[in-house]
C-alpha cells in the first residue's frame, strides 16, 4: 500500500471513530425500548436471588463505566478507580452516620468532594502515560485504602455499617424490600448511562477520542489536553463513587476492600469483556463478570486461581470485548 | 540512638530486599517495555520453591541456590511462550501485556493457596547465620546484615556485568536500538526471555532471601510488589542505577515510618511518590541515563 493510500486509510478510520454514537437510528431504539421494558419488568417474572444478581450487575456496570470513559475512551488506563468506589461509599458513610447529615445532602457532598479530589489527583496522574499512569493511580489508591486501614474514626479495617438506603416512604414503598431497591437501583444507574451517553457524544467526548487517538495533533490544533483529561479523570471518579454509594447502599456498609487493588483490577476486566469505548460495554461485561463470579464461587473456594486465568484469557484472545466482536461483524457484512 | 541505629539498619535490609525485586522489574521494562505486575509472583514462586527445597533437604543453602530456579523457567517461559508471541502479533499493546501480568499475579496467588493452604511458613535461619554480633554499640543479628551484604553484592556484580563485559554490551545495545542488535545475529527473542528469566530468578532469590524474616504465605507477593512498583518509577522506569537509590530511599521511608510514625505506615511510601511524581514525573533519576 503507497503511503498515500495508508493515510487516507488511517484519515477515513479516525474520522468513523470520532463520529458519535449512532445516535437515533431505529435498530437503536427498538434495542433501548426491549431492554428498558425487560429490566422495569423484571422483578415480576424471575426469582428474588436474580433480582439481587441484577442489582450488582448494575452497580458493577456503572463502576465500570466509570472507568470506560478514562479508559475506552479517553485511553488512559488506570488500575487505581476503586479509590472513587471507596471514596463513594465512606463518603455517605462519614455523612450520614459521623455528621447526621440526611442522604440528600450527604450524596451530592460525597459526590462534589470525590471530583475535586479526583480533579486534584488527576492533575498529578495525567503528567504521565502509559504504564506510569497505571502505576500512579495505583499507589494513589493504595494510599486511601492504607488510610482507611489506619483511620480509626472510620472503624479502620471493619469498616463502618449502618449506611442508609435512600427514603421512599413519600412513594408509600420501603427501598429495604428487594425489588424496591431494584427500581432504585435502575433509575440511578440509567441517569448515570445517560449522562455518560451525553458526554461522549458531545463535542467534550470527541475531544477525548481524539486525545486517545493521537495525543500530539490534538495539542497542535490547539485543545487544551491537559484540561480535558483531568476533566474526563473528574467526570470517570463520580460516576465511579456513584457505584460507590449505590454499593454501601446495597450492602450497607462499606469496608477498605471496597478500594483494594483487585476491585480495580475487575473493573477493568468488566470494561474489556464488555468491549471498550462503547457505551453499554461496561454493562455487559458487568453481566459475564458477575454471572462468571456467581458461578465460580459455587464451584470453588480458589476464586483468586480463577479470577486470575479469566483474566488473562479475555486480555489475550478476547481484547475487544463482546460488543467489540459484534460491531466488527455487523461492519464485515456491511 | 540506638533504636535510630536499628532503624537505619533494619531500613537498609529491607532496601536491599526490594532492590532484588526491582532490579528485574525495571531491567524487563528497560529492555522490553513490559510492565511485569506479576513480578510479585516470581517471589512468592521462588520462596515456595525454597520452602520446599529447604524441607526435604534441610539445607538452606541449598534452598538459596535452587529456589531461584522454578521462577527462572517461569519467566523464560512466560516471555517466549507467551508474551512475545501476543506482541509479535500485534494483537497487544505493552499495556495489555501489563493487564495479562496482573491476572497472572492472581493465578499464580490463588494456584499457591490451592496447594499449600493459605497457611504461614517459614525457612529456619541457617546456624552460621543465627545470633547476633556487637555492632557500633548495638547488637544486631547477623542475618539481617547478610541481606544487607547479599543486595550490595548484587548490585555491583549488576553494575560490572552490564558496564564491564559483553552481554551487559549486547543489553544496552538492545535498549538503545533493537534492530541493530537483531542485525547483528542475536536473537533478540531468546536474550530477552533470558533477561525475563534472571529478573524473575532475582526475584524468587528475594523470595528465599527474605524467607527467615518474613512469612511465607500466598499472597506476600501481591504487598511487596506494590512497594517494588514505587521504587522503579522514583528510580526511573527502566534505570537500574536509580532504582538502587530509590529502593533506599523508599525501605528508610518505609522503615521509619513504621517505627516513628505508625498512624501513616500504609501511605508513607505512596505519599513520597506522589511528591515525586508532582515534581519529576519522569522519576527521581530520569536524567542520569538508563544503565539498562
Amino acid at each position: 500500500m503507497s503511503t498515500e493510500a495508508a493515510f487516507r486509510k488511517n484519515e477515513r478510520r479516525a474520522a468513523l471513530k470520532l463520529l458519535p454514537i449512532p445516535v437515533l437510528r431505529r435498530p437503536y431504539v427498538i434495542l433501548f425500548v426491549t431492554l428498558a421494558t425487560g429490566l422495569c419488568a423484571l422483578p415480576s417474572f424471575v426469582s428474588a436471588y436474580a433480582v439481587t444478581l441484577a442489582v450488582e450487575v448494575m452497580i458493577a456496570g456503572v463502576f465500570a463505566s466509570g472507568i470506560n470513559l478514562l479508559t475506552g475512551y479517553t485511553g488512559l488506563v488506570s488500575l487505581g478507580q476503586a479509590m472513587f468506589l471507596g471514596l463513594g461509599g465512606y463518603g455517605i458513610a462519614i455523612g450520614t452516620a459521623l455528621l447526621g447529615w440526611p442522604l440528600w445532602v450527604s450524596a451530592p457532598v460525597t459526590l462534589v468532594v470525590v471530583a475535586t479530589i479526583a480533579a486534584a489527583i488527576g492533575a498529578i496522574c495525567t503528567r504521565t502515560r502509559g504504564v506510569e499512569f497505571l502505576l500512579i493511580t495505583l499507589a494513589f489508591s493504595q494510599m486511601f485504602y492504607g488510610a482507611a486501614i489506619k483511620l480509626r474514626w472510620t472503624n479502620g479495617s471493619d469498616g463502618m455499617t449502618g449506611i442508609p438506603r435512600p427514603d421512599l416512604s413519600l412513594l408509600g414503598v420501603s427501598a429495604d424490600s428487594p425489588a424496591t431497591f431494584y427500581y432504585y437501583v435502575l433509575a440511578v444507574s440509567a441517569l448515570a448511562l445517560l449522562l455518560l451517553w451525553r458526554i461522549v457524544s458531545s463535542p467534550f467526548g470527541s475531544i477525548l477520542v481524539g486525545i486517545r487517538e493521537s495525543e500530539s495533533r490534538m495539542m497542535s490544533m490547539g485543545y487544551a489536553v491537559a484540561s480535558y483529561k483531568i476533566g474526563s479523570f473528574a467526570l470517570a471518579a463520580v460516576i465511579c463513587a456513584v457505584a460507590g454509594i449505590l454499593q454501601s447502599q446495597y450492602t450497607y456498609f462499606v469496608s477498605p476492600d471496597s478500594m483494594s487493588w483487585q476491585m480495580s483490577g475487575e473493573g477493568v476486566l468488566m470494561v474489556i469483556i464488555g468491549g471498550a469505548n462503547v457505551i453499554l460495554g461496561p454493562f455487559v461485561g458487568a453481566a459475564i463478570f458477575v454471572v462468571v463470579k456467581q458461578a465460580l464461587t459455587l464451584i470453588t473456594d480458589e476464586y483468586n486461581l480463577f479470577f486470575g486465568i479469566f483474566f488473562m484469557l479475555v486480555v489475550a484472545f478476547f481484547r475487544g470485548g463482546v460488543l467489540g466482536t459484534v460491531n466488527s461483524l455487523i461492519g464485515k457484512r456491511r | 540512638m540506638q533504636h535510630f541505629l536499628i532503624q537505619v539498619l533494619n531500613g537498609v535490609q529491607l532496601s536491599m530486599l526490594v532492590f532484588l525485586l526491582a532490579v528485574g522489574l525495571t531491567l524487563i521494562f528497560g529492555l522490553m517495555n513490559i510492565l511485569n505486575l506479576a513480578h510479585g509472583a516470581f517471589f512468592t514462586m521462588g520462596a515456595y520453591f525454597g520452602l520446599v527445597i529447604a524441607k526435604h533437604t534441610g539445607s538452606f543453602w541449598l534452598a538459596l541456590l535452587i529456589g531461584p530456579l522454578l521462577p527462572f523457567v517461569a519467566g523464560f517461559v512466560l516471555q517466549f511462550f507467551i508474551l512475545q508471541p501476543l506482541a509479535q502479533r500485534g494483537r497487544s499493546t505493552h499495556l495489555d501485556l501489563a493487564l495479562l501480568t496482573f491476572g497472572l499475579l492472581f493465578a499464580t496467588a490463588g494456584a499457591v493457596e490451592y496447594i499449600y493452604g493459605s497457611a504461614f511458613h517459614s525457612i529456619a535461619t541457617p546456624d552460621v547465620l543465627k545470633g547476633r554480633i556487637a555492632l557500633l554499640g548495638i547488637e544486631y543479628p547477623l542475618y539481617r546484615l547478610f541481606i544487607i551484604a547479599i543486595g550490595i553484592a548484587i548490585a555491583l556484580t549488576l553494575v560490572l556485568v552490564i558496564d564491564r563485559t559483553l552481554v551487559g554490551a549486547t543489553l544496552r545495545a538492545g535498549v538503545d536500538n533493537r534492530e541493530m542488535v537483531t542485525a547483528l545475529g542475536i536473537n533478540i527473542n531468546v536474550l530477552f526471555a533470558l533477561v525475563f528469566g534472571f529478573g524473575s530468578a532475582l526475584a524468587g532469590f528475594a523470595g528465599v532471601v527474605a524467607a527467615p524474616v518474613m512469612s511465607i504465605y500466598s499472597s506476600m507477593g501481591i504487598g511487596i510488589v506494590v512497594t517494588t512498583f514505587v521504587v522503579v518509577v522514583v528510580g526511573g522506569l527502566g534505570n537500574l542505577r536509580g532504582s538502587f537509590y530509590a529502593s533506599l530511599i523508599v525501605g528508610m521511608t518505609d522503615t521509619f515510618a513504621q517505627a516513628f510514625l505508625p498512624e501513616v505506615e500504609l501511605f508513607a511510601v505512596y505519599a513520597l511518590l506522589i511528591v515525586v511524581m508532582i515534581f519529576r514525573p519522569q522519576g527521581l533519576f530520569g536524567a542520569v541515563g538508563r544503565v539498562a
